[in-house]
């Protein structure tokens, strides 16, 4: 059978002394920035992205996967033990972690947290080897129509799902798709925007852009609330939970699992959203929903599983499709690509040891993190404790030597530099800068299937709607539009995130 | 009418997007347009700058009509500080070397923040020569001079 051959292939790959040792680097370094209050996936992996480029393409996602999932676990354990969400996606845990820590079960919480999210990060890579073969399957029979549609339908739905408002969200995914296209242009050759400048003949440095919006502007952004962090040590009596409470935790875990499974699928979802939607569920089916809030099992067992399945079935999209769902797989679209590997279905032919690799490599991960997690718990604490003004510089010049790096060249910090003003400017205007980095990775696929489309069609505009997939892609698209302009559904969504600042 | 906040962040957004994409259409006219079945370069981000002008009147239009969320105070010294410690860096590392690049990144850097103390700043420094020495150089092999060319 065919998934078991290329299981084989995969787990020959990740078991590697090298890409094993990465892992093991990727989801230290992910545990302890999703510890860190201040310092996201996001940025983190902008700041090691050109470090990975001297790696196997292999070798350097399989790290910066690790560090995305690595968070997710990360952000629980401070969430449970002094009430800080470390990550975005923590924020839930927070309710009911906590409030077990206060009532001593700290050692439970973190145990039903750790099996949890290993267990739905089990279900969510099974789910990945099962589905991406047959999906790539689909995307073999797009053509550019249906590539064009897909595209639109990916941004639209990622801008939609995302946190802040919807139009200034697909204003900045059309800044980003302007931004890509920056560079010679591939059909005629023609130098875009480059205003004269020789260094500009080959694109903006993506690394440039994603460390000056997100790395850069958090320090900015931070840097006035660098406060001292009293923690508590928590004593732990017990590490284990009690059959009752194994039991408890045992179908949230499943429900978690399969919503964030789902929800991870969709451009724009992922973690965050997953854990939200678990919790609400959650509570709407307990029998005692006056727990919630006071230390209910249900309350940390489900969102736990469902951010740790929403993380990794994300990967989906971008493996099969090539279409990135959040800021993260942008990221790791941009790393495939400075392999000259075209991200899409193409890659589970053409180097079907990355793709396997990449998976066997998030079960092995996940398995690594739940043994790392517990023990290391003390020294977790500890980092918690680590004052913000010894984090920034450390990071800027992480940053900054690697941006070096990627050319050996100094350029890329003057972009860096000149994206960090761009970056707070964002920011003082409260549009969200994560759809730019997916319209500046998508711009130049995009214009290349769209103008492909029409020379098929001879500039015929109907090819887009006679297409059965396309028209369905575009439709869907467009609802989704209409019915966010929709009032109600707007003040749902953002009394969704409310809590989350 | 809700109240209208002091600083209106969609009234500069819709501001930014419409200059951006207005100067992005105007720019993309000197390259050749083409027609609809064969694209010159400039056609895309013709479309694409003229689409953004239009969303970004809209956001403007809203801010002035619904008042719009308030926009935030930008840290202004920070800023300042944050970027010059970068063209510093980037200045220094190919003139001087590393070995400098790196401390007068951490001295600049950390003066943007309350916390800052000439101690602190050189035991930052020299953790990070060192980590930077470990890492990347020693490690990695990035070709980065530790002492200028």
């Amino acid at each position: 059978m065919n998934f078991f051959s290329n299981l084989e292939i995969g787990f020959a790959t990740a078991l590697s002394l090298n890409n094993l040792s990465f892992c093991f680097v990727g989801v230290l370094v992910g545990t302890a920035i999703g510890i860190l209050p201040g310092l996201g996936p996001l940025a983190t992996i902008a700041m090691l992205l050109p470090l990975t480029y001297s790696l196997e393409p292999v070798t350097g996602l399989i790290m910066i996967a690790g560090i995305y999932y690595g968070a997710q676990y990360g952000g629980s354990t401070t969430a449970i033990l002094v009430n800080l969400p470390g990550e975005s996606s923590s924020i839930v845990s927070c309710l009911d972690g906590y409030q077990m820590a206060r009532n001593g079960r700290a050692g439970a919480a973190l145990a039903i947290a750790a099996l949890g999210s290993f267990f739905a990060g089990t279900v969510a890579t099974i789910l990945i080897a099962a589905f991406s073969p047959a999906l790539a399957e689909v995307a073999f029979l797009f053509g550019p129509v249906e590539y064009f549609a897909m595209m639109v339908l990916g941004l639209t739905a990622a801008t939609l799902l995302a946190h802040g408002s919807f139009i200034k969200g697909v204003a900045m995914v059309l800044t980003g798709l302007i931004l890509g296209l920056v560079g010679a242009d591939v059909n005629s050759g023609t130098y875009r925007f480059t205003f004269g400048s020789f260094s500009l003949t080959e694109g903006i440095e993506f690394v440039a852009v994603a460390m000056g919006l997100f790395a850069f502007t958090d320090i900015l952004t931070n840097i006035r609330g660098d406060t001292a962090r009293e923690v508590e040590a928590p004593t732990f009596s017990n590490l284990w939970m009690t059959g009752r409470e194994a039991r408890q935790a045992a179908f949230p875990v499943m429900r978690g699992t399969a919503i964030g499974s789902l929800l991870g699928l969709l451009p724009g979802g992922g973690a965050m959203i997953s854990s939200f939607a678990s919790y609400a569920i959650e509570k709407r089916l307990s029998k005692t929903p006056e727990e919630f809030g006071h230390g209910a099992i249900a309350g940390l067992a489900g969102p736990e599983s469902a951010n740790n399945a929403g993380a990794q079935t994300s990967f989906i999209p971008m493996l099969t499709l090539g279409i990135p769902s959040n800021g993260v797989m942008a990221l790791m679209i941009g790393a495939l690509m400075v392999h000259n590997i075209a991200p899409g279905p193409y890659v589970m032919v053409s180097n079907p040891e990355i793709f396997w690799g990449l998976i066997a490599s998030m079960w092995i991960g996940n398995a690594m993190l739940v043994v790392l997690n517990l023990p290391l718990i003390p020294l977790w604490v500890r980092l918690i404790q680590v004052h913000y003004w010894i984090l920034f510089p450390i990071i800027l010049t992480v940053c900054c030597v690697g941006l070096y790096s990627i050319s050996n060249r100094v350029l890329p910090i003057y972009f860096a530099a000149g994206f960090t003003l761009v970056g707070c400017l964002f920011w003082r205007m409260r549009a969200e800068a994560a759809p730019l980095l997916l319209g500046f990775i998508l711009g130049p696929l995009m214009e290349e299937h769209f103008r492909r489309a029409l020379l098929l069609s001879d500039g015929d505009m109907a090819i887009f709607y006679q297409s059965p997939l396309s028209i369905s892609m575009l439709g869907i698209a467009a609802a989704m539009c209409l019915v966010v302009l929709l009032p109600q559904i707007r003040r749902g969504r953002s009394a969704a995130f409310t809590e989350e600042t | 009418m809700p109240a209208m906040p002091k600083r209106n962040a969609d009234i500069e957004a819709g501001l930014f997007f419409t200059l951006f994409g207005g100067l992005t259409a105007a720019l993309s006219l000197q390259y050749n347009l083409g027609t609809i079945a064969a694209m010159g370069p400039g056609l895309f981000p013709l479309m694409l700058g003229t689409l953004l002008a239009v969303i970004g009147l809209v956001i403007f239009i809203k801010g002035i009509l619904f008042g719009g969320e308030e926009a935030r105070s930008l840290p202004l010294w920070p800023i300042i500080l944050i970027t010059a410690s970068l063209l510093v860096f980037a200045f220094l590392l190919l003139t001087v070397g590393l070995t400098v690049a790196v401390p007068a990144q951490v001295f600049i850097a950390l003066r943007a923040s309350q916390h800052f103390t000439v101690k602190r700043a050189i035991a930052l420094s020299l953790g990070l020569l060192a980590f930077c020495y470990v890492v990347f150089v020693y490690l990695l092999g990035i070709p980065v001079p530790m002492i200028g060319i």
